[in-house]
């Protein structure tokens, strides 16, 4: 599901944060989002979803927009999200953070298949399979970040906006996670914006590259022009 | 002795009423994050509405299922009509409370122009002053019902929350709401389901109760004030906590019938409740309950 943003404009109350935004992830490609903090990454993501209400500027999925729509409404149209550090819910277990989220989203992808089932999260994390009856508040941040993932990724989402990934993940694990991802992204051409502060990692499955400063867009391109230019310089 | 032992039966009567009261309010409190005051309102509904059908001929049984579906049609309404729209406002706390007190004060006051702010007891059912003889102690049928049924709901609640597909999708609301609302749980329709529930269930002890002593429209606040200390002492968030304190409560309130006047019972409860909460203020159950703002 190709994802179009143009010319938006979003904050907190009066306090604008993000200003003149435009972008287009097509089906099945991914975005990096870079930036150093406070520069409007997560504003952008959660303007997006419909968490924080745009000033300007307009958001389609597959060329219907979507700005005017309530959160849930986005939801249904296969938006989701990866939120950073609270993607998971403490008070259930493993296997009943899996199964909760899988029923609410068991709709068949563009493809006809139930994408990604709880059984393939299990063999991607074996660590949540053998864990899978202990409550998620009571495991490692980083074993709850592998949880997060596997929610976020759960069913046929159509487009997903995944906010720090990786914290918590050892690299190799990061590596192997990232490269499920972008697998996933064209099979079931899912569209996906990624914010993550490991670049290196990042720039082996992104197509294209965003970096923000300041709320503005200063740097946007594909990822080969991206790898030969000299993208410190933004940050 | 004897005198005890029946003070400690009727304890148990009375505090598995509680125990439901408790569980129930707990249940919609955690999970939707309103002090749902207007239990104590659809409590006494309850027992209105059974008395009603009862006095119109309906068996008793019949008229319990109304009463209990009729509560939780009344907490549809009391959830799509005020609570949701004051959340969707991002009302404060404070506000969505009061407006759950200006319930109860309604419905109150309808049942009194209703049915009159007299007392009613339900004399159309003849078993109501019949007992059960253990030896020494007697257990009027009316208690012996509330006991079984409050036990029952409690347990149906139990297993509802832990086993059923909803019930997770509840727990998972009230265990973080904002990722609820990303993951597509709709915690709004969850709420309804929940405050439907809860006030089907809260109308078991109020019918029972009533049948048991009688039924008076400005009764239940006090009744809710136990069930919410309950909740509090039992561990926020613990359904099986709040039934055992409830039940402790019910059984103490009763004991120091023995010992000083009835006035002071409440009292009690509340000196016992402060002294318990003082030194373990999480409750006795521990309950990580990380809501989101």
């Amino acid at each position: 599901m190709t994802l179009t943003v143009k010319n938006i404009g979003s904050g907190y109350g009066d306090r604008g944060i993000i200003d003149e935004i435009s972008f287009t992830v097509p089906s099945g490609k991914i975005m990096a989002l870079f930036g150093h903090n406070g520069a409007g990454k997560s504003t952008t993501l959660r303007a997006i979803l419909g968490l924080l209400p745009l000033s300007q500027g307009s958001i389609s999925l597959d060329d219907q927009r979507i700005d005017q729509l309530s959160v849930s409404d986005r939801i249904e149209k296969g938006l989701r999200l990866l939120p950073e550090g609270r993607g998971v819910f403490p008070d259930l277990t493993v296997a009943e953070n899996l199964s909760v989220v899988a029923a609410a989203n068991s709709k068949k992808g563009v493809d006809g298949t139930a994408g990604t089932t709880i059984e393939k999260v299990y063999s991607l994390f074996p660590v949540l399979a053998e864990k899978r009856n202990l409550l998620a508040g009571n495991m490692s941040g980083g074993q709850q970040q592998m949880l997060a993932f596997g929610l976020a990724i759960l069913g046929s989402p159509r487009c997903v906006l995944l906010e720090e990934p990786s914290v918590g993940l050892q690299p190799d694990l990061v590596e192997e996670l990232f490269g499920y991802f972008r697998v996933i992204c064209r099979e079931h051409d899912m569209s996906a914006i990624l914010i993550e502060h490991r670049i290196t990692s990042a720039l082996k499955i992104v197509d294209d590259v965003l970096i923000l400063n300041n709320g503005r867009m200063v740097y946007h391109d594909n990822v080969e022009a991206t790898r030969n230019h000299d993208i410190w310089q933004y940050f | 002795m004897q005198l005890i032992l029946q003070l400690v039966l009727d304890g148990i009567v009375h505090g598995c009423a509680l125990g439901l009261i408790a569980m129930t309010f707990s249940y919609i409190y955690v999970t939707t994050g309103i002090f749902h005051v207007a239990h104590a309102g659809i409590l006494t509904l309850g027992g209105y509405l059974a008395w009603y059908f009862t006095g119109v001929g309906v068996p008793f049984p019949v008229a319990v299922a109304i009463a209990v579906a009729g509560s939780a049609a009344v907490g549809v309404l009391i959830q799509k009509g005020v609570y949701e729209p004051l959340m969707k406002r991002r009302s404060t706390p404070l506000v969505q409370l009061i407006a759950s007190i200006g319930i109860v004060a309604v419905i109150q006051n309808l049942l009194a122009i209703v049915f009159s702010p007299n007392v009613l007891q339900f004399e159309m059912l003849p078993w109501r002053k019949s007992s059960l003889h253990l030896g020494s102690l007697d257990i009027s049928y009316p208690q012996l019902l509330t006991v079984i049924v409050s036990l029952v709901a409690a347990l149906g609640l139990l297993l509802f929350s832990s086993r059923t597909a909803l019930g997770r999708r509840a727990r998972a609301v009230a265990s973080n709401r904002s990722f609820a609302e990303i993951a597509r749980l709709r915690p709004y329709d969850v709420y309804v389901y929940v405050v439907a529930i809860g006030a089907g269930l809260v109308a078991i002890p109020g019918i029972f109760l009533g049948v048991d002593q009688a039924l008076q429209p400005y009764s239940s606040l006090g009744l809710l004030l136990t069930a919410v200390i309950a909740m509090i002492a039992g561990g926020v968030g613990s359904l099986p906590g709040a039934f055992l304190v409830a039940l402790v409560l019910g059984v103490l309130q009763n004991l120091v019938l023995a010992m000083v006047p009835g006035r002071w019972s409440q009292a009690l409860t509340f000196a016992i409740f402060i002294t318990f909460i003082l030194m373990r203020p999480t409750g006795l159950f521990r309950i990580r309950m990380q809501r989101a703002s």
